[in-house]
């Protein structure tokens, strides 16, 4: 029985081996065509550090919002197991549950979850 | 379209929560709401539109379908229905399709049953090549028979149209059933008398059995 | 120690095992589907192709392209295939390597972290098409990570408690699968999802995007985020085998059982065309995410109004 900590030690060497041997296995000659960013066969034109749609950030800040409530019902189920005052923890998770739907209902009237405009 | 439709359909019961809130919607956030038309005149809608006064009976059969994936699971067995019929590929390497007799592959130079080679050097498909990929050079053999000196063709250059086939006319330059001759270099795709000579004896039996099979047609 | 370390090493070895044979089984089932016969060449019924392509990825040139960040760039496929691996630890078979008490929250973190990855290698390829299909794949699999997580949730209520275990003691009498129907298919689907899987590999789209984040990766790190992928793929699967499908315990059923959902994932490839972004978003966002915020207020309401915890607390 080993600890987490061996256990991610031993993965990360078992990839860090794989990784080396296909670093360093195959006979590398780079020239300039194949090192270019993939583009269609051309060269690269412009940056690609490129400004994306901001429909993107918007999805990272619901995500946000949801996973931050997942993360505060999780230890929800022990409470049920294992604390008192179960029905006063229950109508606060559904309230919490309840304020999030509200405010997904609020993003979707706001049109926040289209793609097309 | 159906299968993207079908999961497509999985949302129903949350567009209907979004049916149920938009009166309320409308009064609430009247004039900021994107609802009403989003996506109109950006793309065409080819569903026929939903009803918006349903039946129980079209709603119960809706939420059914949708609940028990009955369309999912017919675009499935569709799909599985094609793993137990024939495959309709051969396999390659070791069998082959049929050629029709006509067949265009590599070039070959044929000879007369006594050995002799059968080009003239007239010259004839050198001048009809379209890509110009034959090079004839001539002169009398000790003989006194006018023969090639040179005869070669640039194998990277050449369509395989025939022409060269067609223009023989005592029949030495073939095109043959070959068509597996891909090589590491392109000097070895440029091809001299001598091979396609070779080429002539390797494949006799095959080219003479097509030009009997098709001579009718000449 | 060593012992121990030799553990591990033939828990791996025959995931990455698992992960080879999957691919030729991919390619071999489309390839019916498709009504060709898939690789057949190597070996018996091209049983050793997986071979041949691993020995071939790790003996083909790694490219670095010039404009990337090299360091990010090769610590990406590592952070996948590392992160990739880790999953399999709490999984409990005969004996599990870390008896978790919190097993479900170690997948939820770890999967989690493996968007990063997918991040990393997009950004620090420093090319539009990694960069694009990073923000596709990034966006699509952190939006069903929240049904993800909130289907979970609802198991968990029900189960009572976060042990992987636990939940084999729970579904002594009836699979969950059948007692939360809609929770199970959007389970699955949503594992399709998160995996990046056909029909929602819209990270990959070959048609705009050639490859997705991968584009610039070739070779031994090609093969790293290649193996990553697969090693998810079939976790998925086994979790939605301990999560929704296991009834008994035992080793040859929970195999079985994966084995038929990883079959599924490829028949679901094989049969269904790939959704438009916006579809895609739709669906989780408009249809699992109220769908599974009202099936977890009623997974919370049930235990309480029967008045007890499942699996027997």
């Amino acid at each position: 029985m080993l600890s987490l900590t061996y256990i991610v030690g031993i993965a990360s060497a078992l990839v860090i081996i794989l990784l080396l041997v296909g670093l360093h296995l195959p006979s590398v000659m780079p020239d300039n065509e194949k090192l270019s960013a993939y583009e269609c066969g051309f060269d690269p034109m412009g940056n690609a550090r490129l400004p994306f749609s901001l429909r993107f950030f918007l999805v990272a800040i619901l995500f946000l919002l949801f996973d931050l409530e997942i993360a505060l019902i999780l230890p929800y189920p022990l409470g049920v197991v294992f604390s008192e005052n179960t029905f006063y923890n229950y109508w606060l998770v559904m309230l919490l549950v309840v304020v999030l739907t509200f405010g997904l209902m609020y993003e979707w009237l706001k049109g926040g979850l289209e793609w097309t405009e | 379209m159906a299968p993207v439709g079908l999961l497509a359909s999985v949302s129903k019961p949350a567009w209907r929560l979004g049916y149920v809130l938009r009166p309320v919607a409308v009064s609430c956030v009247r004039g900021v709401s994107h609802l009403e038309n989003v996506g109109k005149g950006t793309f065409k809608l080819v569903n026929p539109p939903e009803k918006e006064d349903k039946t129980l009976k079209e709603i119960t059969d809706k939420a059914a379908t949708t609940l028990f994936l009955t369309e999912l699971i017919r675009g499935l067995s569709m799909a599985i229905s094609y793993m137990f019929r024939e495959p309709a590929t051969i396999n390659y390497p070791f069998e082959k399709g049929p050629l029709s007799p006509r067949f265009r592959g590599e070039h070959a130079l044929r000879r007369y049953p006594s050995g002799e080679e059968r080009c003239i050097a007239c010259k004839l498909c050198e001048a009809i090549c379209p890509a110009q990929a034959i090079t004839i050079e001539a002169e009398p053999r000790a003989d006194g028979s006018r023969r090639t000196t040179r005869y070669d063709i640039d194998m990277t250059k050449c369509i395989y149209c025939g022409f060269c086939q067609e223009a023989c006319p005592v029949d030495a330059i073939v095109e043959g059933p070959n068509f597996e001759f891909s090589t590491e270099t392109h000097e070895e795709l440029l091809y001299n008398k001598e091979k396609l000579l070779n080429n002539g004896d390797k494949w006799e039996s095959e080219i003479a059995a097509n030009l009997q099979a098709d001579f009718l047609y000449r | 120690m060593i012992l121990s370390v030799i553990h591990i090493f033939l828990y791996f070895v025959p995931v990455l095992l698992a992960v080879a044979f999957l691919t030729l089984t991919e390619r071999k089932v489309i390839g019916y589907v498709q009504l060709r016969k898939g690789p057949n060449v190597v070996g018996p019924y091209g049983l050793l192709q997986p071979i041949a392509d691993g020995v071939k990825l790790f003996i083909k040139e790694p490219i670095k392209p010039s404009s990337s960040n090299p360091s990010v760039f090769f610590f990406a496929p590592m952070l996948a295939l590392i992160l990739a691996l880790l999953l399999w630890m709490p999984v409990p078979l005969m004996d599990a390597f870390i008896e978790l008490n919190f097993a479900v929250l170690f997948v939820l973190a770890i999967s989690s972290l493996s968007v990063y990855s997918i991040m990393a290698s997009g950004w620090s390829s420093n090319s539009k098409y990694a960069l694009l299909g990073a923000l596709r794949a990034v966006a699509q699999m952190v939006s069903y990570e929240v049904s993800l997580g909130l289907i979970i949730l609802s198991l968990i209520c029900l189960v009572g408690g976060f042990n992987l275990a636990q939940f084999f003691s729970a579904q002594e009498e009836v699979m969950l699968m059948l007692s939360c129907w809609p929770l199970g298919i959007m389970w699955f689907i949503s594992t399709v999802a998160e995996t990046n899987r056909s029909p929602f590999d819209l990270t990959e789209g070959e048609s705009e995007l050639v490859s997705g984040f991968n584009v610039e990766y070739s070779g031994g790190p090609f093969a790293l985020f290649f193996l990553a992928e697969y090693a998810n793929i079939l976790f998925m699967n086994v979790l939605s085998a301990l999560l929704f499908l296991a009834a008994h315990f035992s080793l040859l059923g929970v195999a079985v059982k994966v084995g038929l959902l990883a079959g599924l994932y490829l028949w679901f490839r094989a049969s269904y065309p790939r959704f438009r972004y916006d579809q895609l978003m739709h669906l989780a966002w408009k249809s699992f995410l109220p769908l599974s915020l009202g099936l977890l207020m009623l997974n919370f309401s049930l235990p309480l109004t029967f008045s007890g915890i499942g699996g027997g607390l």
